[in-house]
């Protein structure tokens, strides 16, 4: 005779026990996982690494600690690198230029733009020296233009070629140089290295620029529309709830004083709301420099 | 300014530390400079190939920004006063100069501070500033140029710093060192210096300190050395004191210790109110003992008679040999003229003392002259010329007395001396006169010639008899012009008068010891030559006291004038240094007897007993014999009885002067007188 002893009983519960949590697991498992990997923020190399690792380590802290959960912050070491990152979506989060959202749009959606200065636009400018006697953009024909960083750079390379070309110079009309960044083609100018020199407007303001030369002897030859500022984008599939959140706490920023704070961590005067179609104009830009597919050749 | 031997070593010593330590310094601060300088370019070249090694990428990016940059961070060093980086046309891309710089700093006041070539160029060649250049290369082109300018201020100011510093330790040092070695020198040598110094001035104060000498270096040797030499110097001085204070013959003290010692008693006495006395001792006839027995004898009387002298006198009293035969005797604390007496009768037994010399008997007796203080002079000349007076008068009475120097000796010295001075002038202000004595002879009381007299007349004293003047004219040697003017005159006269017709006979001339001496043949042939006197014309009257004197000589010189024909005639005989040998070793041609031995004719036994003997003696050599001084007529019938060949005196004629005797002789020759020829006389 079998005679049934509670230790029977006990353990078939516990295998009970055990197969639910299991299912549960299962069930669960995306969305803890969701909710425990960190999420990366990248950056574009606007600046160096560690200059972008100082200015917005701040706001990924700020965020995590917001999101209640981690915010890596990824800086790269070139433009190439940052974009091969882009491209592999390896952001969730990302802060790039105005170019590189327009070519990254059909997998980032913009949520946010930067706001310098006070400023959320940026006009494209042709910039030459007070006493190089050039008045007219069509005087470039044949002189050298520098340009900052590369061809990917909207204000410092596709809105001053923009420019360029509604003055009817055309790629081999003139020269080009690239500057490593926005500023050092200003300071090129300056020290004639080039005849003019392409960028954001805001550029000649910034401390570096103004510390290094005398922007006394610089003037704006031409200037596109006021542009949209930089975006603040991230990954299409990310939960909505999660981007709505993100997108919640850049833009609240400046009302609490830890928000400030990141802010002008970030040399940062604000964070507006954006979305894809306040990038058009600069798609058109894009596609009048770089042909219909807008891509940087 | 003078300066010590040790300031002048120190100062040395310090100029060479000085000088040695400056250079050191100079070198070590040169050097130094030279290293920093090198340091500073090093400097400049390590951050100039830095900048060009990373300057390319920044150039090629346009990151000006990067290279302003490397700019400030080179300028930003010690010691840069810019950093520009330019393109190959000579642009600047980068720059950053150092405004506070004073260099900089003035170049901005006058440039444009804002052209950074033209700034450059200014600065260009400035003797602060170590200008560096560095090509900027990529890929073998030329991107641009890397300048910095390095200030050699920091240079010049840690050169001028460790100049001060070393200029301290170096002045710390030479001060140190000169101290330490002026200390080491002062003690090893200065000290011994200046004992030896303090021992030389003793030695030339005459005390003859010696030094120290333990040490075995140079300084040991020195002093040793030193020491030497003073005890000799001080046996030296010794010796010399002995050969200059005492007789080398007798050890007595000699003249110079003599009169140091009475002047040293003058002054004692008359501290102590005493008198004292001056004893000087003069030996009679010292020569004839010298010239008898040798001078070898003569010295060993004297060494003899000074021993008898001091043990004669007493322990307070001292004898001195004054030179030649003279003594002199200092005696202090003499009570009274007894004492006196007592010792000088001690001192002339001592000298008479029988003395056995060269196997002789010799007796030397002594004449004392005596002179006290303060009685008879109150200086040691005064003192020992009075005693030398009353020696000479003691000697002219008899031998072995002694006399105390008198007031009348004094008077009589002065006298004297005045005489002295007189007979200087008689001769130049023809004071003196030739009188002329006739001689006659015995047998015919024929005049025959004449005996020449010198006559003394003195402007204030009248006729100066010649036994006054004539010892003092042979005592002072003014006998020699006397008698050569006596000479020369008595030669004229015999000319003048033979020259006039008259017959002089002969002239019989007083001859001086003196005159004998200085060539007497030699001139009485010239003033015979010169007067055209022949020899027998001429008698020379010679005292025995001639003959006392180098008998070689005295022979040539007799031998010389006999040899002119002269007539040699010995004077006085029997009164002074008779004797009778001379009479065989020199020939005489005539003898004169003396006066004294005339005058007690014929009634004086013994003058009589002695005229017989010498006209005895004189017949048997041949030798004529005239007598002095007859006076009556029994002497002259005594002397032409005895035979006596020649007679002169009163009783025939007096001397007369020249002018008397030209009459006289012209009465003879008148035959007024008897006729008179030149008798031979020899």
């Amino acid at each position: 005779m079998k005679v049934k002893s509670t230790h029977d009983s006990n353990g078939k519960w516990r295998y009970i026990a055990f197969l639910f949590w299991l299912i549960a697991m299962a069930i669960l498992a995306p969305v803890t996982q969701a909710a425990v990997d960190p999420l990366t923020m990248g950056v574009f190399p606007r600046r160096n690494t560690t200059e972008t690792t100082r200015l917005f380590t701040p706001l990924a802290v700020y965020l995590g600690g917001r999101l209640g959960r981690e915010v890596k912050l990824v800086t790269s070491k070139n433009s190439e690198a940052f974009w091969k990152d882009v491209t592999e979506q390896r952001y969730d989060i990302v802060h790039y230029n105005q170019y590189q959202y327009i070519r990254s749009a059909k997998t980032y959606k913009v949520i946010a733009h930067t706001q310098e200065f006070g400023k959320n636009t940026v006009a494209g400018i042709l910039f030459v020296r007070r006493d190089s006697g050039i008045t007219e953009i069509s005087q470039l024909r044949g002189r050298t233009v520098i340009f900052g960083s590369g061809k990917d750079a909207m204000l410092s390379y596709i809105a001053p070629r923009y420019l360029l070309l509604q003055a009817g110079l055309k790629e081999g009309d003139f020269k080009m140089a690239f500057a490593v960044n926005p500023q050092n083609a200003l300071v090129a100018l300056y020290y004639k290295q080039a005849d003019a020199a392409g960028g954001g407007d805001v550029v000649l303001d910034q401390p570096v620029v103004k510390n290094a030369i005398n922007t006394q002897e610089l003037r704006v030859l031409a200037s596109t529309t006021p542009l949209l500022f930089l975006p603040w984008a991230v990954k299409r599939t990310m939960q909505a709830k999660l981007a709505q959140s993100i997108q919640s706490l850049l833009l609240d920023l400046k009302n609490s004083d830890a928000g400030k704070q990141v802010l002008k961590s970030a040399i940062m005067t604000d964070m507006g709301f954006a979305e894809d179609r306040d990038y058009d104009p600069h798609r058109r830009m894009t596609i009048a420099v770089f042909g219909p597919d807008g891509i940087a050749k | 300014m003078r300066l010590s031997l040790g300031a002048k070593f120190t100062i040395t010593v310090a100029i060479i530390l000085v000088g040695t330590m400056a250079a050191n310094t100079l070198y070590f601060i040169g050097t130094a400079s030279r290293f920093h300088e090198q340091q500073l370019i090093e400097r400049g070249r390590a951050l100039g190939h830095l900048i060009s090694l990373v300057s390319p990428d920044a150039i090629l990016g346009f990151d000006f920004l990067l290279l302003n940059d490397y700019t400030r961070e080179v300028s930003a060093q010690r010691d840069i006063v810019y950093g520009v980086i330019v393109n190959p046309k000579g642009v600047p891309l980068s720059s950053y100069i150092n405004d506070a710089d004073p260099l900089i700093k003035k170049q901005l006041e006058a440039a444009d501070s804002k052209n950074i070539p033209k700034l450059l160029q200014t600065l260009d060649g400035q003797k602060d500033l170590i200008q560096l250049q560095f090509p900027i290369v990529h890929n073998n082109e030329v991107l641009g140029r890397f300048l910095v300018g390095i200030s050699r201020q920091s240079l010049q100011s840690e050169f001028h710093r460790q100049l001060i510093i070393q200029l301290v330790v170096l002045a710390a040092l030479v001060v140190f060192l000169s101290a330490a070695i002026h200390v080491v020198f002062r003690i090893n040598v200065l000290f011994p210096i200046r004992k030896l110094i303090a021992a030389s001035q003793d030695v030339g104060r005459g005390q003859y300190t010696l030094v120290e000498a333990k040490s075995e270096d140079e300084m040991g040797f020195l002093a040793r050395a030193f020491n030497a030499m003073t005890e000799e110097v001080q046996r030296e001085a010794a010796k010399l004191h002995r050969q200059a204070n005492f007789d080398a013959l007798t050890g007595l003290p000699n003249r110079m210790m003599a009169l140091d010692r009475i002047r040293l008693e003058i002054s004692r006495a008359k501290r102590s109110n005493q008198r004292f006395g001056v004893f000087f001792i003069d030996l009679d006839n010292f020569k004839n003992v010298n010239d008898s027995l040798g001078h070898a004898v003569g010295d060993e009387l004297l060494v003899a008679i000074g021993t008898r002298v001091q043990a004669a006198i007493r322990e307070s009293d001292i004898v001195a040999r004054l030179g030649g035969d003279e003594f002199v005797v200092l005696a202090p604390d003499i009570a009274s003229d007894v004492k006196a007496e007592e010792l000088a009768e001690r001192l002339i037994k001592a000298v008479s003392e029988p003395q056995v010399l060269a196997g002789r008997k010799v007796v030397a007796n002594c004449s004392i002259g005596i002179a006290l203080y303060p009685d008879n002079g109150n200086s040691t000349e005064e003192l020992m010329a009075n005693a030398d007076n009353a020696m000479y008068q003691a000697k002219s009475m008899r031998d072995g007395s002694a006399i105390f120097f008198t007031a009348e000796m004094n008077i009589r010295l002065r006298e004297r001396m005045q005489m002295e001075q007189d007979l200087n002038l008689a001769l130049e202000s023809g004071q003196l006169e030739l009188n002329f004595q006739p001689i006659f002879e015995m047998a015919s009381q024929r005049h025959c010639g004449a005996e020449v007299l010198l006559r003394w007349h003195h402007p204030e004293r009248g006729t100066i008899s010649p036994e006054i003047f004539i010892p003092l004219a042979e005592a002072t040697g003014q006998i020699v012009a006397i008698g050569d003017w006596v000479l020369e005159q008595a030669c004229r006269s015999w000319s003048a008068w033979h020259n006039a017709g008259i017959n002089p006979g002969f002239l019989a001339i007083n001859v001086s010891r003196v005159q004998f001496r200085k060539r007497l043949s030699i001139r009485l042939a010239e003033l015979m030559s010169k007067y055209s006197i022949p020899g027998e014309a001429l008698e020379l009257e010679i005292t025995e006291r001639v003959l006392l004197d180098d008998h070689s000589q005295v022979a040539e010189e007799l031998s010389s004038l006999r040899a002119a024909g002269l007539t040699l005639s010995l004077d006085d005989f029997g009164t002074g240094y008779s004797s009778l040998s001379y009479l065989k070793r020199f020939r005489f041609d005539v003898l004169k007897i003396d006066r004294s031995f005339i005058t007690g004719l014929p009634d004086n036994a013994d003058d009589v007993l002695l005229v017989k003997a010498i006209l005895a003696m004189a017949r048997g050599f041949g030798i004529k014999v005239v007598a002095e001084g007859v006076e009556n007529h029994d002497q002259l019938s005594f002397l032409a009885a005895q035979g006596c060949n020649f007679s002169q005196g009163f009783l025939l004629a007096k001397p007369m002067n020249e002018a008397s005797y030209s009459s006289f002789l012209k009465n003879v020759q008148a035959g007024v007188e008897p006729p008179r020829r030149i008798a031979s006389r020899k």
